[in-house]
């Protein structure tokens, strides 16, 4: 839905006039705001669109996982490090009467951060942590915006080969995360603007917390089916 | 079963839209706080980032965003979160209180040039309130990123800055916290790449 990044010069020409009003650049960048927060809303619908009834599949997949004993771990670099470490939070300690659920960043240990990178190298960094802990039927939930990250690469093939569930939160058209093509659950958002992939990647995440929370409560109010 | 949870994804993603939206209210507050962000990181100022729980990934968000940003040719501008160091963070509430672990950590690493950015999704987070009293006291520009009605940290005199998400609900709340800190980021290097408008005497 947005456009690709513009150069700055065509969207604050103002800048490149040689003039320093300060009206003028509030005014441009109260417009700026106006027009992002316009961008956001429209890519959330396109996403809902796209992925609405997979959102919803993925949230069943992981209540009936979490009713199985599953643990979640979850990964990103840089701003999306922190999305994973928002999702293990929000997991483990929701609040309200929100059912807590064991979930793992595994970027929250620097020690093991930092030991795996200098003795081997950032590329197994969360590979090497879903070996070590990762069973069959947890979740493995890792989040890029390029889709191309060697080490979420890496541990979406470690945590296929162990038998995990596997979702992936990607933008642009996916990247490499897409051509994997062994993840359960990717969600691509269909933006070339990291700020705003990750934007409806938190609205995503968001959605798939409260759905499967849902999910549980629904499935803990009635006896479970005998086949899944 | 199954149609039930089906049917809630519109819904879920349906409650975000007037909270985006209003984010289009808070334009000129953004544009006001972004221009004095840029004032101070011109004079060398560095922007000091604090929240509990999930805003406690904002904060860590919003350094990383600052210090390395996604947008090549973007220059790297001095940022840092307060709660990236469990051992300090632990050390202190250990001995004395959860309430005045960032409040003591800005009054020993912050200098009057800086700026201290709270996030609280209700507004009432009292470590978040202390730190901000304390960053006010001694010379900083003080920010705050909250949601409902805005609570305690709105109405504290010592915030110079507040933007306010208007949800009660504290994810989507953090939703648009995301858009506003990614907006911070790119109107203060607008004003940035413009030295003349961040002379501390031009006022609008």
């Amino acid at each position: 839905m947005s456009a690709p990044e513009e150069p700055m010069e065509s969207l604050y020409p103002f800048l490149y006039s040689g003039g320093t009003d300060l009206d003028a650049v509030l005014t441009a960048v109260r417009q700026s705001t106006v027009d992002k927060a316009n961008e956001i809303v429209a890519l959330r619908q396109s996403v809902l669109e796209r992925d609405g009834d997979r959102m919803a599949a993925c949230a069943q997949a992981m209540a009936a996982a979490f009713d199985g004993g599953a643990r979640l771990f979850t990964f990103g670099n840089g701003g999306s490090s922190t999305d994973a470490q928002d999702v293990a939070a929000l997991f483990l300690n929701p609040g309200g009467a929100a059912r807590p659920l064991p979930a793992f960043a595994l970027t929250a240990d620097v020690a093991v951060v930092t030991a795996l990178s200098n003795d081997i190298g950032f590329e197994v960094v969360f590979s090497r942590q879903l070996a070590a802990s990762g069973r069959s039927g947890d979740i493995a939930f890792g989040l890029s915006t390029s889709g191309n990250s060697r080490n979420l690469i890496a541990g979406f093939q470690e945590a296929d080969r162990r038998g995990m569930i596997t979702v992936g939160l990607a933008g642009y058209d996916g990247g490499q995360m897409a051509e994997l093509g062994t993840i359960d659950h990717l969600f691509v958002v269909p933006s070339s603007s990291v700020h705003r992939i990750q934007e409806a990647q938190t609205t995503v995440y968001h959605a798939l917390w409260e759905l499967a929370q849902d999910a549980l409560r629904r499935r803990g109010a009635v006896p479970p089916p005998r086949s899944s | 079963m199954h149609q039930t949870v089906q049917a809630s994804v519109p819904e879920v993603f349906a409650r975000r839209v007037e909270p985006a939206r209003g984010l289009a209210e808070e334009a000129e507050t953004v544009a006001r706080a972004c221009h004095a962000m840029a004032t101070r990181f011109h004079g060398g100022g560095r922007l000091i980032v604090f929240g509990n729980g999930e805003a406690a990934t904002d904060a860590q968000h919003i350094a990383v965003e600052f210090v390395h940003p996604v947008i090549v040719g973007k220059r790297a501008l001095p940022s840092f979160s307060l709660t990236g160091d469990v051992a300090t963070i632990t050390g202190i509430a250990a001995t004395s209180g959860f309430d005045g672990v960032f409040a003591h950590q800005l009054r020993h690493l912050a200098v009057s040039d800086d700026m201290a950015l709270g996030v609280s999704p209700y507004g009432e987070c009292v470590n978040v309130l202390r730190a901000l009293e304390t960053a006010k006291q001694l010379g900083l520009l003080t920010l705050a990123l909250v949601g409902g009605d805005g609570g305690q940290i709105a109405r504290s005199p010592s915030v110079d800055h507040v933007m306010i998400a208007r949800s009660a609900d504290p994810r989507v709340v953090k939703e648009v916290h995301v858009t506003t800190y990614h907006i911070l980021w790119e109107l203060v290097h607008v004003f940035f790449e413009q030295p003349g408008v961040l002379d501390p005497r031009v006022v609008a």
